[in-house]
């Protein structure tokens, strides 16, 4: 029995390793395939960019020629590429030379790291909630006006609904700071001053990122639910006369289950929608950072912030596979 | 109930093509030009701009017909291409099982596994110039892993009915069998996935356009988001900018949705409730 579980586990290691390899693979092989030397490129774009002084765009070449390793055989520019990252070495930024990759994101990923993750599990219990809720009322005028409504708000680009929340709640009403992570001048800190000003500048991004992730979660849910109630084991509970609570409970638990795989697929989904959402609210995480690669092509950082974003949502696909073969017994016996 | 589906059809296809006629008709009788000024900069709208002007000078009506025809464009290219690739992918994977469904199934879990803006965003990095075609083919080649999951689980369950047994004792090979008896089953269903692939691919270009990775030398719903926010519209209260692209988009895109499980209701009975 619980050599099924083993395997099972394993299984999904192997898968998550897998996929990880690929993603470095593509990484790796994505700029190489620029023809010519990556390196000019890169640089060329600096210069044109920036018009940087001559001494500072020769020691930027000379350090990207040995990071890239130019000139030495592709295995080993791959067995250089995949060692440096074991050591965390992320290699240097461009556009902020001579800072390195690693730190820049050990700046940034936590303010994305807070906003994102109480927003996913806030959503998907306020969903889960409302899901069961529309599927116990399926077919009434509740289910009729709401099921379109969420499946719309599902659709509202991230982006542009947190322009929308911005310009109503803290441009016309003032509720809320009109952007940034923090008043400026502050230092972040546990104290009562930094905390209670952060949430004020965290509230509505916050809000922004669980209303419209609501929906997804409830129209899930939705279907889950109707799908369990008409299964064999809740039409013969209902026979035996059990009150409905109970039969919505039970159908509730095993609705559960797929939402909890969903998790981890809707995490990548999310995390892009709140990378764009940080931009619009200049809340200064991960998507600025992304914004400011992008836009200066500082290729290291860029990345840098691929692989620590693949690696995060790898992470959380194979937690959730780990949840949820120690969850579902079914995994226990076949 | 019937008459409940019927209204959802008919609200979800009106909405979506008074959209579309919006993008295909409107640039006719509201012949302005969208890429360059034609009035001054930051208008409200009034009767000579009915939706103001950008912070150029250029018409945002004109700009947003525009932008729905290349809203359009792309949504239809990357189904037509994530739509067969997917079919295909799922259909081999769920009739051959083996090893070779494992190595699909593995590659498609791989590519469902990464936020799709991340993928996108890794390849346009190296595209300098992007045309709508590229970008299309961008989003059709990275959107096609869910219909490649669902359309094997359907072809498994096909593939156990009699009438693919008696096909086969009939002597039927392979191909013959998928092409003629399984496909037409999933056709319906292969429909609904092409509107709501379409959603997903136009909601995937205005991110990309938002953040200035998009089609470059042209206007999209996206682009004229990303526009608003390099100009910091929001912050200046210049509300009939941003609002209608995102509006729009948020029509079109949820109408489609909407359209698709309206189709699926239509044509598979079990998923109607009770």
């Amino acid at each position: 029995m619980y050599l099924n579980v083993l395997r099972y586990l394993a299984r999904r290691v192997v898968f998550a390793l897998a996929a990880f390899l690929f993603f470095i693979v593509a990484i790796f092989t994505l700029p190489r395939l620029i023809p010519g030397n990556p390196v000019d490129v890169l640089v060329s774009r600096l210069v044109m960019q920036a018009q940087a002084n001559p001494e500072l765009i020769h020691a930027v070449h000379r350090k990207f020629m040995e990071e890239f390793g130019v000139g030495l055989p592709l295995w080993k520019q791959f067995t250089r590429f995949v060692a440096q990252l074991l050591r965390g070495d992320l290699g240097t930024s461009i556009s902020m030379y001579p800072r390195k990759v690693s730190e820049i994101l050990a700046l940034f990923l936590p303010w994305t790291v807070a906003l994102l993750i109480p927003a996913i599990l806030v959503s998907w219990a306020v969903g889960n909630f409302l899901g069961v809720l529309i599927a116990w009322r399926r077919g009434t005028v509740l289910d009729r006006v709401i099921t379109p409504i969420l499946l719309t708000i599902n659709r509202i680009p991230f982006y542009w609904f947190a322009m929308v929340m911005l310009f109503i709640f803290a441009v016309y009403l003032r509720f809320f700071p009109i952007g940034d992570t923090y008043r400026w001048g502050l230092s972040p800190g546990l104290n009562w001053n930094f905390v209670v000003n952060y949430l004020h500048h965290y509230a509505l991004p916050f809000l922004t990122l669980v209303v419209i992730s609501t929906g997804g979660w409830a129209i899930g849910m939705r279907s889950m639910t109707i799908y369990e109630l008409g299964s064999d084991y809740i039409l013969f509970a209902d026979l035996l006369g059990l009150p409905q609570r109970r039969l919505l409970a039970y159908a509730f638990r095993s609705a559960c289950l797929p939402q909890v795989t969903e998790l981890g697929l809707n995490f990548g989904l999310m995390l892009g929608g709140s990378l764009l959402l940080e931009l619009v609210f200049n809340y200064r995480g991960m998507g600025s950072i992304t914004f400011q690669a992008l836009s200066t092509l500082d290729y290291p950082l860029i990345q840098g912030i691929f692989i620590v974003l693949a690696a995060a949502v790898i992470a959380v696909n194979l937690v959730v596979d780990i949840v949820y073969g120690l969850v579902d017994p079914r995994i226990k016996v076949t | 109930m019937k008459k409940l589906r019927n209204t959802r059809l008919i609200i979800s296809t009106g909405f979506f093509l008074s959209v579309v006629a919006l993008g295909v008709v409107g640039p006719w009788v509201y012949p302005v030009d969208p890429f360059s000024p034609s009035g001054k900069r930051t208008q409200p709208p009034s009767w000579e701009h009915p939706l103001g002007t950008d912070a150029h000078g250029r018409d945002v009506l004109a700009q947003l017909m525009h932008g729905i025809r290349t809203s359009l464009w792309i949504g239809v290219i990357a189904a037509s291409i994530a739509t067969p690739i997917g079919v295909l992918v799922g259909g081999i994977s769920g009739y051959k099982r083996g090893v070779l469904d494992e190595l699909l199934m593995a590659s498609t879990n791989i590519v469902l596994a990464f936020p799709p803006i991340l993928l996108l965003l890794l390849v346009t990095v190296f595209v300098p110039v992007r045309t709508r075609m590229v970008v299309a083919l961008l989003i059709g080649l990275t959107s096609w892993p869910l219909l490649a999951r669902a359309v094997r689980s359907q072809v498994m369950s096909l593939k156990e009915r009699q009438f693919t047994f008696l096909a086969r004792m009939a002597g039927l090979g392979d191909i013959k069998i998928v092409l003629v008896e399984l496909l037409p089953n999933m056709m319906s269903y292969v429909f609904s996935s092409f509107v709501w692939l379409m959603s997903g691919a136009m909601l995937a270009e205005a991110g990309l356009s938002m953040i200035g990775m998009g089609v470059t030398a042209d206007v999209s719903l996206g682009t004229m988001l990303f526009w608003a926010q390099m100009i910091d519209a929001v912050r200046r209260g210049l509300f009939w900018w941003f609002i209608p692209p995102g509006g729009i988009l948020t029509i079109m895109s949820a109408s489609l949705l909407l359209l698709a499980t309206a189709l699926d209701e239509l044509f598979n009975p079990k998923l109607r409730g009770r």
